[in-house]
């Protein structure tokens, strides 16, 4: 699922150049192309038998590629497209925070909704086939979830740095969960608090906020890791 | 309750050109203790996964319960070989096994009743795990993940039992006491065993069949040397030499 972010996220980097092109939020945009992005992802993956790495690295590469064919195509100004790359939480505008609040609850609806679905398909997915669970369905629905996750990711880090905040709190939190559950919990909260404290420090030492907040991930990463192979040995 | 619970007729599949299946008939009735053997590569695997439903054979029929597997594949519990999930899923024994009734949860959204628990905590003692319930997965030996596999399989009150391979995680002495465990599951219900392992089988089971591409039976639990020459001996040789092998011409093939 790791690799399937960092696809989505890049794909986005498309919906946003889209978005320009059409003169719309390009947040809208990238919400709308990346949910379709996802939806192709899982469908491609059950009938056409692709590996999903492929899929990924295929919808990667056109991602990026059909984003910046439609800012060059755009005419005028061009856009800042270095703050998608890169993000800055402190320029997001309310009206995208509204937005973002929204995606939070219908995600956590929907988790809580589908909780065990989602664990029995994301832990085995042929034996929730065999079970004759929705399998298709809720991995689609998994992905889109995924998707409109980025696409909130993409405004406090940018497209470049989503991954490591979707995987470097869950990772962490992974070593001392007792559970799907508790380690959900926990890696919202570490979430909170890096980018609380990245906000911070990039205050202080006047240096860009996404690249901080992702460093200060990295580090408690390999932090923590590094203190479970000690204690290991 | 009697009658055939699977039945195969005429199973082809061949992917990308060779033939894994080649005409494969068979019937499992209820309360049998079958086993499948045949070389690893001879399809028994791919086998099993046509009677769940999760490949369609290129040719032929198979009924479960008399009807589409994908129909009725709820009915049966499986033990796959091969690990189709990650054992490091931060996921505890009882979780993992209480997911195997998700099957019988129908109201969405879904929630385990008193009686999934009621169910996995049985599943539990029968596989002699109560007390690993609350461990996490990941810290488990080979063999106690196999009891957990075994006892989610379990859970679902299956009436056939599809076990894949499940002594290969297991350690030589506990492996007498697992197929003890596996007689007794017999008793309650069909097992169908699949293994490359001759040997372990004998004892226990009532019905042995030969797979390598093509099926061999006998209908009873004797392993003929017959049999075992043509499912293991020929093959090889076919794929050695790439010649066509006579032997296969004079006898009776499949049921």
């Amino acid at each position: 699922m790791v690799a399937v972010s960092g696809g989505i996220s890049h794909a986005a980097f498309g919906g946003i150049g889209i978005g320009y092109f059409l003169g719309i939020d390009p947040i809208l945009g990238a919400v709308g192309f990346t949910l379709g992005i996802a939806l192709l992802i899982g469908t491609l993956r059950q009938f056409a038998r692709q590996h999903l790495d492929t899929l990924i690295g295929a919808v990667w590469a056109a991602g990026m590629a059909i984003g910046i064919l439609f800012v060059y195509l755009t005419p005028g100004f061009a856009p800042d497209l270095f703050g998608y790359l890169f993000g800055n939480i402190l320029l997001v505008p309310s009206s995208d925070i509204v937005l973002l609040a929204v995606l939070i609850v219908v995600i956590l609806a929907v988790v809580a909704f589908y909780y065990h679905d989602l664990l029995a398909i994301t832990f085995d997915e042929e034996y929730a086939t065999v079970m004759n669970l929705p399998v298709q369905q809720i991995m689609l629905l998994l992905l889109a979830l995924i998707a409109l996750t980025v696409v909130m990711l993409i405004q406090v880090v940018g497209i470049i740095l989503v991954i490591a905040l979707l995987t470097l709190p869950a990772a962490i939190s992974r070593e001392f969960s007792t559970g799907i559950s508790h380690m959900m919990v926990y890696a919202v909260i570490l979430g909170c608090v890096f980018t609380t404290i990245g906000i911070f420090l990039s205050y202080l030492l006047d240096v860009p906020s996404g690249a901080t907040i992702i460093l200060i991930s990295t580090a408690a990463y390999a932090g923590v890791t590094g203190f479970t192979l000690l204690r290991r040995s | 309750m009697t009658g055939a619970v699977i039945e195969a007729e005429g199973v082809w599949l061949t992917r990308n050109g060779g033939i894994i299946l080649e005409d494969v008939s068979l019937t499992i009735n209820s309360g049998d203790f079958f086993a499948i053997i045949g070389p690893n590569g001879g399809g028994k695997t791919t086998l099993l996964r046509i009677f769940l439903g999760l490949i369609a054979p290129t040719r032929g029929e198979v009924r479960v319960f008399g009807g589409p597997p994908s129909e009725n594949r709820m009915r049966l519990g499986y033990v796959p070989q091969s690990r189709t999930f990650d054992f490091q899923y931060p996921i505890s024994v009882m979780q993992m096994v209480l997911s195997g009734r998700l099957g019988h949860v129908h109201r969405v959204p879904r929630r385990y009743r008193s009686e999934d628990r009621t169910a996995a905590e049985e599943a539990l003692e029968t596989m002699g795990i109560s007390h690993l319930a609350d461990r996490m997965i990941q810290g488990l030996s080979g063999g106690e993940q196999q009891r957990v596999v075994i006892a989610r399989a379990l859970v679902g009150d299956p009436e056939v039992l599809l076990l894949d391979e499940p002594t290969v995680y297991v350690d030589t002495p506990t492996e007498a006491e697992f197929y003890k465990v596996l007689a007794t599951l017999a008793q309650r219900m069909t097992v169908v065993l699949v293994t490359h392992d001759i040997g372990v089988i004998v004892s226990h089971v009532n019905k042995v069949a030969c797979l390598n591409r093509r099926l061999f039976t006998h209908d009873s639990r004797e392993i003929s040397a017959d049999m075992i020459d043509r499912a293991y001996g020929c093959p090889v040789d076919l794929i050695a030499h790439g010649l066509p092998h006579r032997v296969f011409r004079h006898h009776e093939e499949g049921e």
